[in-house]
């Protein structure tokens, strides 16, 4: 097991700049997740750290020793792959012991690992099946395998679970999440589903257009998104935004209702006030944020209600159940320190937040 | 159901006029190589005949010198498939997996040479052959049908190997394999169904080969299947047509069988990798 | 250092193939060049530089604009033909219906066959006294009296474009229905949701989606039809009386037969160039389905 230094890494493709200068400390253990919009360039940073893209700049290290020249067969990480890339000619023995052949491993030692990892993965049965013989989540249990084997360095993930249903994910998820805890291997792990990113991660790296927007633990990035592509990107339903004006301790919107807020900013400063569905609540006693209802969701567990703030869009979830009726206008409040305040202009974080 | 039993009888009666046009040489070729010699030339001509002589094929093999024909063929065929094959691997390889500069023109230089016809050049190869010294030898031919071919193998390849996934490369080389082991043991296991099926189709065009074999091949030990049979028709008086039809069925029935099981896969491999 | 070598082992791999490419399809070129600008003795002798005198002496022979024209004849009726056959066949075979696979096999059978044997068992077919044509046709009353098919110039040219029609047809139906297979499913089931017939469907989706298709097919065609020699050469060796020579069985003799090597280098490399131009034709052709290929490429990608 290793740390994973990533300084000043940079991806060009002919003209096209992919990855702009990438900086990230992945710990001895640490399970990391990357995770951004498609086309970010997540994948790119992750085939740099195997040994699969040349690096157009900047250094990689495994451990203390710079990899920039060193092949991918050379680096020891192991790697699952989002298509899988199960080798379709061999069982699926042979292709767990596919990597211990190649080190002229004893045969009752490869055994022994082989049928180990199998144990781990409930795989037994399937030994001697050929890929083709196997169902999505059996394949993808058989790469997770391969890997396993290895005893490698570092685990890279590449959007491992996205070929599988919505079910078997969260299962598959669980599992992962289950392995790295009992053998500790140092983990880099991409998605763009968010959700899984919260869910697995020890640290969140968020991506987008080649650059690091945030990195930091699912809380932190929750609690205290960096900028407003973070507040976007994390929690589901997204986070509401509504745009307005600095004014003495408070956000103005356009028709002129008035936030308390206690962000550092210049007075008239064009601001954004960030607020998450899940933290909106209803006022019983008439106070508070007025919305217009337009759209009702009810999904068993809660209800979302689509409404509209200034001519702005909201959402709310509530857990308990309302009778809400479109047209209808209801009022809303929230915990004190929950509330969030960005500059428009540049998208950063204002410091001391909202209320 | 029943609306497509109609479909079918419609389409194999519009079909039926052209198969019968197709089959008829076939049914020539069939009723002439075993039908007496003096029933050649009855008159009114006609199909029928008085009995089977299957024993045309044994004389035609000696008096025709079929088999040191047939010799000639395979060698030349299995050759030049070699030599294409051995060439057009890596190449193929090369153009499917890496991007290098001068690809492009790579690229156009193979769709030129597909279209070079050898009659076009055939007096230049001949004098060509003739500074190396290899007129009257059969390793003239296996040269020209390896380039020949080169162009049509390196296709059909390049196309069977973009199908097979990059993925399982790197998921060698991340298993510690080296870029050769990954080719010996992973790439070449899964592409030889499409090496075959490209050899084979190689084998069959020099097999067929006519116009160099005719040039190259000026003694008639050196003939090649269809210039030996070419030579029983061309400048005689006298033609056995029972002879020489019972030598285009010993060469011709076994490749038609083998291509018309393979011909699935040439419409596949022209459709992925000729036409785009 | 190493990636230098890394950068090298592509073309490493390439080199071998392109050495051979060039030196038994490159070298003959500028040899035909060469030596069609010199006299040649009939052993092939180079004896020395005479300008355009060759090709002076083949502009100014009759025999060799009677073969252009016929060339254009040849090519442009066997690729015509070829293709308003291949066209319905390559539809019905691309449908659905009993015994599909037993009309393919049928269907592309004549590529099998080296055109040499398909030649002389139809030079035999129809011998003018004793061939089954006639055995045939007299059978079925069409004709009573044997005819000489090849005899005359003019009936001799038509069977032999009937024949390179019947023996183009499979490699241009397997083209068409590489196209036909690509087609989107999709496309027509909205057509006939818009109450399209199947004519309309034929005119306004399968036409347009299947040009690129057909429009290599055809370059395709006419560049292997023109250099086409097994068919004319064994059923009748361009005669009677040069009367069914193309180009290149009059190329042929004139290299072979007669001797007169330089006149046969400059005709070699009139029709180089002529095959150079549609070649052109047909590189431009595929890199433009290339590129409208390109962008979906790019998308599935990413
Ligand atoms: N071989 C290549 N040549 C040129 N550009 C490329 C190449 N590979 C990737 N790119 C570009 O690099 C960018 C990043 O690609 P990458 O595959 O890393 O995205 P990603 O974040 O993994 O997206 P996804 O979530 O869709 O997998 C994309 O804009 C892509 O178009
Ligand atoms: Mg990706």
């Amino acid at each position: 097991m290793s740390s994973v230094t990533i300084r000043g890494v940079k991806k060009k493709y002919g003209a096209m700049d992919v990855l702009h200068g990438i900086d990230l400390q992945i710990r001895d253990r640490e399970f990391v997740v990357l995770v951004g919009p498609s086309g970010c360039g997540k994948s790119t940073l992750l085939r740099m750290i195997a040994g699969l893209e040349t690096i157009s700049g900047g250094d990689i290290l495994i451990g203390n020793r710079v990899v920039n020249d060193v092949p991918a067969k050379a680096r020891d990480i192991a790697m699952v792959f989002q298509n899988y890339a199960l080798y379709p000619h061999m069982s699926v023995y042979e292709n767990m012991s596919f990597s211990l052949r190649l080190k002229r491993m004893a045969k009752d030692m490869i055994d022994r690992k082989v049928r180990e990892a199998a144990e781990i993965l409930n795989l037994s049965k399937f030994l001697e099946r050929s890929p083709r013989q196997l169902s999505g989540g059996q394949r993808q249990r058989v790469a997770m395998g391969r890997a396993l084997v290895r005893d490698a360095q570092v685990f890279l993930f590449d959007e491992p679970l996205s070929n599988l249903d919505a079910k078997l994910r969260v299962v598959m998820r669980t599992e992962i999440k289950a392995l790295h805890q009992r053998l500790q291997t140092t983990s880099v792990y991409v998605t763009h589903d968010q959700i899984e990113a919260m869910t697995m991660a020890d640290r969140i790296v968020v991506m987008n257009a080649g650059k690091i927007e945030q990195i930091g633990t699912p809380l932190e990035l929750y609690d205290t998104p960096a900028n407003l592509f973070v507040a976007d990107f994390i929690g589901s339903p997204s986070m509401n935004f509504l745009r307005g004006k600095l004014e003495q301790g408070a956000v103005v919107l356009p028709d002129g209702s008035r936030l308390a807020a206690s962000g550092q900013g210049a007075a008239g400063q064009a601001v954004v006030f960030g607020i998450r569905p899940e933290h909106l609540a209803l006022a019983t006693d008439g106070t508070g944020l007025a919305a217009e209802v337009e759209v009702v969701e009810p999904t068993g567990a809660n209800i979302q209600v689509y409404a509209r703030v200034a001519g702005m869009p909201l959402c709310a979830v509530f857990t308990e159940r309302h009778d809400f009726r479109p047209g209808q206008t209801i009022h809303l409040i929230w915990p004190e320190g929950k509330a969030h305040l960005f500059d428009d202009a540049t998208g950063h974080r204002l410091q001391g937040g909202a209320n | 159901m029943t609306g497509k039993l109609k479909r079918s009888l419609i389409y194999w009666a519009i079909l039926s006029p052209l198969m019968v046009v197709i089959l008829f040489p076939f049914g020539v070729m069939f009723v002439t190589a075993v039908r007496p010699r003096a029933e050649l030339f009855t008159y009114p001509p006609t199909w029928g005949f008085s009995e089977f002589r299957w024993e045309n094929f044994s004389e035609m093999w000696v008096k025709t010198n079929f088999g040191g024909a047939l010799l000639n063929s395979l060698y030349v065929s299995v050759a030049a498939t070699a030599v294409a094959l051995l060439l057009s691997i890596p190449a193929a390889y090369a153009m499917s997996r890496y991007r290098f500069a001068g690809k492009g023109a790579y690229r156009t230089f193979l769709l030129m040479t597909q279209m070079m016809s050898p009659i076009v050049l055939v007096l230049g190869l001949f004098r060509l052959m003739m500074s190396l010294g290899l007129v009257n030898d059969l390793n003239s031919l296996v040269l020209t049908y390896a380039a020949f071919n080169m162009a049509f193998t390196i296709w059909m390849l390049q196309s069977y190997f973009n199908s097979i996934p990059r993925d399982l490369e790197e998921a060698a080389w991340m298993d510690g394999a080296s870029h050769l082991t990954s080719l010996v043991r992973i790439f070449l296991p899964l592409a030889v169904p499409a090496m075959v099926v490209t050899a084979i189709f190689t084998f069959i065009n020099s097999w067929n080969e006519f116009v160099l074999a005719l040039t190259m091949m000026r003694s008639s030990e050196d003939f090649t299947l269809p210039v030996q049979i070419y030579a029983q028709v061309a400048g005689r008086y006298q033609v056995e047509w029972h002879h020489v039809m019972a030598a285009t069925v010993l060469a011709t029935v076994p490749v038609a069988i083998v291509f018309s099981w393979l011909q699935r896969y040439l419409i596949r491999g022209m459709a992925l990798g000729a036409v785009k | 250092m190493a990636n230098r070598f890394q950068k090298s082992v592509p073309l490493m791999m390439i080199l071998p193939g392109l050495a051979l490419a060039l030196a038994i399809i490159g070298y003959p070129i500028f040899d035909l060049a060469w030596t069609s600008m010199q006299d040649v003795s009939r052993f092939g002798k180079l004896t020395g530089f005479n300008g355009g005198e060759n090709y002076h002496e083949v502009f100014a022979d009759p025999l060799f604009w009677e073969s252009l024209w016929r060339t254009g004849i040849w090519t442009f009726a066997v690729v015509g033909g070829t293709l308003a056959i291949s066209m319905p066949v390559a539809m019905i075979l691309n449908d659905d219906f009993h015994g599909r696979g037993l009309a393919r096999v049928i269907i592309m059978l004549p590529w099998a066959i080296s055109l040499t044997m398909t030649a002389v068992v139809w030079r035999w077919a129809l011998n003018g006294r004793a061939g089954l044509l006639n055995a045939t046709l007299m059978n079925a009353g069409i004709i009573d009296q044997p005819v000489e098919w090849l005899a005359t110039a003019s009936t001799a040219f038509v069977v032999e474009i009937l024949v390179g029609i019947l023996v183009s047809i499979p490699f241009t139906t397997t083209i068409l229905l590489g196209g036909l297979s690509s087609m989107p499913q999709d496309a027509y089931e909205a057509a006939v949701v818009d109450g399209a017939s199947g004519w309309d469907q034929f005119r306004h989706i399968t036409l347009p989606l299947m040009k690129p298709f057909i429009n290599i097919a055809i370059v395709l065609n006419v560049i292997y039809v023109f250099n086409s020699l097994p068919i004319i050469w064994v059923m009748t060796e361009g005669g009677p009386a040069n009367g069914t020579d193309i180009l290149v069985t009059y190329l042929y003799k004139l290299a072979f037969r007669f001797g007169q090597l330089g006149k046969a280098a400059a005709i070699s490399l009139v029709m180089f160039f002529v095959l150079l131009a549609f070649t052109m034709l047909y590189v431009a052709l595929v890199s433009r389905n290339d590129r409208d290929d390109a962008a979906p490429e790019e998308e599935i990608k990413a």
